[in-house]
């Protein structure tokens, strides 16, 4: 290595090409591409959807009480949610989670109600089987090749399978679980429950591990273009390998406070959070970080989500409504954000004139 | 376009018997340059017409404008069998009398011969729109044993040979032409075959030739149109340097149509390289896909190209060397380290700049900051996390010193030029410090001017001591850049060409010439 410091540039002292002559209008523009409806649409539609209700039905919506609504009822969604941004970021579908959230949860609460061991040991017992179905994983996907969509399906299946045969499927049930084992998820500070807490956290971490990691970065470069990735001396099986694993220890986590806040270990909990778990996912990529799954633009967009369903509760609106919503707000969502790939794609050939997003003219 | 008494003419002369398919004043500009120039081309009647010309003449150009994939400039005429047709407009239904086999085929691997044809003609259906596999069958097998093929017909393609996949694509383009005046274009047909199959590929083409259809056989051997042809169209940037009839032409004299008398005036970077220079790079007897057993030495601030046609290990040597290469053996030393099996060659830490820069080299999601500095974000770590302000350091230094033209570091690459984007990729793979570079088709989708500068870097590195392998089709690259060009063939190197010796003329001679062999 040191007999290559002449390969080295010289560092200049001259500014850079950003260098302070295009400061102010860079930080404007930056700004108005910020608030962009094109890079926070969600919000944008969040703020709507708060205007609507609050007409809709103004004596019940507006209140604080509606905003701690929204929150505990969807913390353990975000969990759910924040789990897939890492292995979606390198583009491996994980399906396994919502089943991995019953199991952890199963497993925790068996220890819990039957051996009456203390609550952080089942909790980590709980993380320890969903890591093993996060190795399981990795070994189907990344070493025997299965697709992961199709893999982690079927690893899904074979962990419900699993479960059902230990529980017969009968739910878990004892006094012993809504002991401090339910405070973990129904415990509160200034009235907003532990949960949304630990989401907060959890999202936080995950920001700053893809947005101000080597690592993070590597795994949107993976996703991207794998083969560049490979040629860029990246890893790319062993991030895919670990980022399974990232997914599964989040769903055991997120599937013991399911447990918890139901104090009870049901065989099928984790399972209705695979659509939402996605479909937050999927809208939180077109926020803040075009095409990128991230944790803030997750939190909002399931905030968004839960928001509605609330509202629509609020008003009354019949049961399918809420899917009604749900699902015209997905495809307004992606749409918007396939359709900006394709000008994306298109802009391969053609230079600059497709992509006004953040390009400005010097 | 093509109506109007201008074509009154030239309308005229096609009604001369035999020729049936004639293109004149056809141009094709793309932004920055421009790939056909006022190009004329007449096809007569049962008559194999070659068209060469060197990469970058417009060959394909022209075949993409001829299958309607591209727009014509405005302006061009064209008729087939006497009747006018409009090369500008896609939509058109010239393919009824002008087919393609193009160079990938087009076929469907996973589905057999049965399913490839009839995909292209049509279902046999009973009356309840179910197809009549067994009236299917027997009409492919008709099809194929035209060409002598014997071939499971229901086996997915993947499992023919090359031969046999590309007699599937001919007879998958011939369907439902009961022969008669028209004309077949063949892309490269031979370009991946081995070379016992090429005869056998040559065969079925005289014979397709014998229906009456006129063939347009693009190559890249000469020794093909020799045997083949009876007319030959060169090519040269672009514009028509001759069309004459293949007797009395001899190699050499063909190579010099393609390649032009005049001098070029190309850049040439002029490197040298002392007797005295280490060795840094060793490789023995490295086998794989398209190579049988290639070694290499490469001293410091060589600059050593790779030569060869399609399929003779060119583009498979440079990812062989890198270790990127699936299956290759062989063995590989840098600067006089133990010898490694070459699939472990990662850990030396020779960074390749790929030929299909979209495909394996940016990342178009990332911004130009982004993808510049992503081989060496471990550099940038302080208690786990990236120091944004070193990155931001990192990649100003180098796009000032590889001068990318980007508005801002922070916009996508997509944003930028084909060179800059390659300048880009450059920059990415020199960070890591390399004593050894790789580059394959180093001024591909490159404007001229940004290709200039691109070889002036290259030099520059090169006398800081870098040393380099480039692996071009373009002998342009060659010329302007190595030191010693190695001449495959065939998975081997058969021929090496140094200093004063590396001309165009005799890159072209050796490729071909060794083809013969």
């Amino acid at each position: 290595m040191t007999a290559n410091t002449q390969l080295q540039p010289t560092a200049g002292d001259q500014p850079s090409p950003s260098g302070p002559k295009g400061a102010a209008p860079r930080w404007r523009s930056d700004l108005a591409a910020g608030l962009s409806p094109r890079n926070i649409g969600a919000v944008y539609v969040l703020i709507v959807i708060c205007i609507v209700f609050s007409i809709w039905a103004p004596n019940t919506f507006p209140q604080g009480a509606t905003i701690k609504q929204v929150l505990d009822n969807n913390a353990i969604t975000a969990l759910a949610a924040l789990a897939l941004i890492v292995p979606l970021s390198a583009r491996v579908f994980d399906l396994s989670f919502a089943y991995v959230m019953s199991l952890s949860g199963v497993t925790t609460a068996h220890f819990v109600a039957a051996d009456n061991w203390p609550v952080l040991l089942a909790l980590l017992a709980g993380i320890g089987a969903a890591l093993v179905i996060g190795l399981v994983n990795g070994f189907v996907v990344v070493i025997m090749r299965i697709d992961s969509f199709i893999g982690t399906l079927a690893t899904g299946s074979l962990v419900q399978a699993f479960i059902s045969f230990v529980t017969n499927d009968n739910s878990i049930n004892s006094e012993r679980l809504s002991g401090s084992f339910s405070t973990m998820s129904q415990g509160s500070i200034g009235g907003i429950i532990y949960p949304v807490f630990y989401a907060v956290i959890i999202a936080a971490a995950l920001w700053v591990f893809m947005d101000h990691t080597a690592t993070g970065r590597r795994l949107y470069a993976t996703g991207f273009n794998p083969n560049a990735a490979r040629l860029a001396d990246i890893r790319v099986n062993k991030l895919r390998f670990c980022s399974l694993l990232v997914s599964a220890g989040l769903a055991g986590f997120a599937g013991v406070l399911l447990a918890s806040s139901l104090a009870a270990g049901s065989p099928s909990a984790g399972t209705s959070y695979l659509l939402p778990g996605f479909a937050s996912v999927f809208v939180g990529a077109t926020v803040f970080k075009h095409g990128r799954f991230n944790a803030w633009g997750t939190i909002v967009a399931v905030l968004m989500l839960g928001t509605g369903v609330v509202g629509l509760g609020l008003v009354s609106a019949p049961l399918w409504a809420i899917d009604m919503f749900t699902g015209v707000v997905l495809i307004a969502a992606l749409s918007a954000n396939s359709f900006e790939r394709r000008n994306l794609l298109r802009g391969r050939g053609t230079g600059s004139r497709w992509l006004p997003v953040r390009s400005r003219t010097t | 376009m093509t109506t109007g008494p201008a074509i009154a003419d030239p309308a005229a002369r096609s009604r001369a018997p035999g020729i049936v398919l004639r293109v004149s004043e056809l141009s094709k500009t793309f932004p920055g340059t421009k790939a056909l120039d006022d190009v004329t081309l007449e096809v007569a009647e049962g008559e194999i017409h070659a068209l060469v010309g060197q990469n970058g003449s417009g060959k394909s150009t022209l075949i993409k404008v001829l299958a309607g994939y591209h727009h014509a400039d405005p302006g061009a005429k064209a008729w087939l069998n006497e009747e006018p047709f409009d090369v500008a407009d896609t939509a058109d239904s010239r393919h009824h009398r002008l087919r393609f086999v193009h160079q990938d085929l087009g076929l469907f691997l996973e589905l057999g011969a049965t399913d490839n044809l009839a995909l292209r003609g049509e279902f046999l259906l009973d009356p309840l729109h179910r197809i009549r596999w067994r009236a299917q069958a027997a009409v492919t097998r008709e099809l194929l044993g035209q060409f002598d093929l014997d071939l499971d017909l229901n086996r997915p393609l993947a499992e023919a040979t090359p031969v046999q996949r590309t007699v599937v694509a001919i007879a998958a383009a011939l369907v439902g032409w009961e022969g008669g005046p028209g004309v077949l274009v063949l892309d490269e047909p031979t370009a991946v075959l081995p070379p016992h199959d090429v005869n056998r590929l040559l065969e079925i083409v005289e014979r397709v030739r014998s229906r009456g259809t006129s063939i347009l056989y693009v190559s890249h051997r000469l020794d093909e149109v020799f045997r083949l042809a009876d007319r030959v169209t060169v090519l040269r940037g672009g514009r028509v340097v001759q069309t004459r009839p293949v007797a009395g032409l001899t190699t050499q004299t063909l190579a010099e149509l393609m390649v032009g008398s005049e001098v070029d005036a190309g850049y040439r970077a002029g490197l040298t390289v002392a007797p005295d220079r280490p060795i840094v790079l060793r490789a023995r007897d490295v086998r794989g896909r398209f190579l049988a057993g290639v070694d290499l030495d490469l001293a410091e601030g060589e600059v050593l190209g790779v030569a060869g046609l399609p399929g003779s290990g060119r583009n498979e040597l440079p990812y062989a060397l890198v270790g990127s290469l699936p299956g290759a053996t062989g063995r590989i030393s840098v600067a006089d380290s133990e010898w490694q099996p070459v699939r472990k060659s990662a850990s030396f830490d020779i960074p390749l700049v790929p030929a299909d820069r979209a495909g394996e080299a940016t990342i178009s999601e990332f911004s130009v900051k982004e993808n510049l500095t992503l081989s060496v974000l471990g550099r940038f770590r302080r208690f786990g996390l990236l120091r944004r302000r070193s990155e931001q350091e990192l990649a100003d230094k180098w796009t000032e010193t590889i001068e990318v033209k980007a508005a801002s570091p922070d916009d996508l690459i997509t944003t930028l030029s084909g060179g800059n984007q390659q300048k880009v990729i450059m920059a990415r793979c020199l960070a890591r410090d390399p004593r050894v570079l790789v580059l394959c088709e180093p001024t591909a989708g490159v404007d001229v001017g940004t290709r200039q500068a691109i070889y002036e870097f290259i030099a520059s590195r090169a006398r800081a001591g870098l040393s380099l392998v480039v692996s071009s089709s373009d002998t342009g690259d060659l010329l302007a850049l190595c030191t010693r060009v190695l001449v495959m063939c065939n998975g081997k190197v058969v021929r090496e060409i140094a200093g004063d010796d590396i001309t165009e003329q005799a890159l072209v001679h050796a490729m071909e010439e060794t083809e013969q062999q």
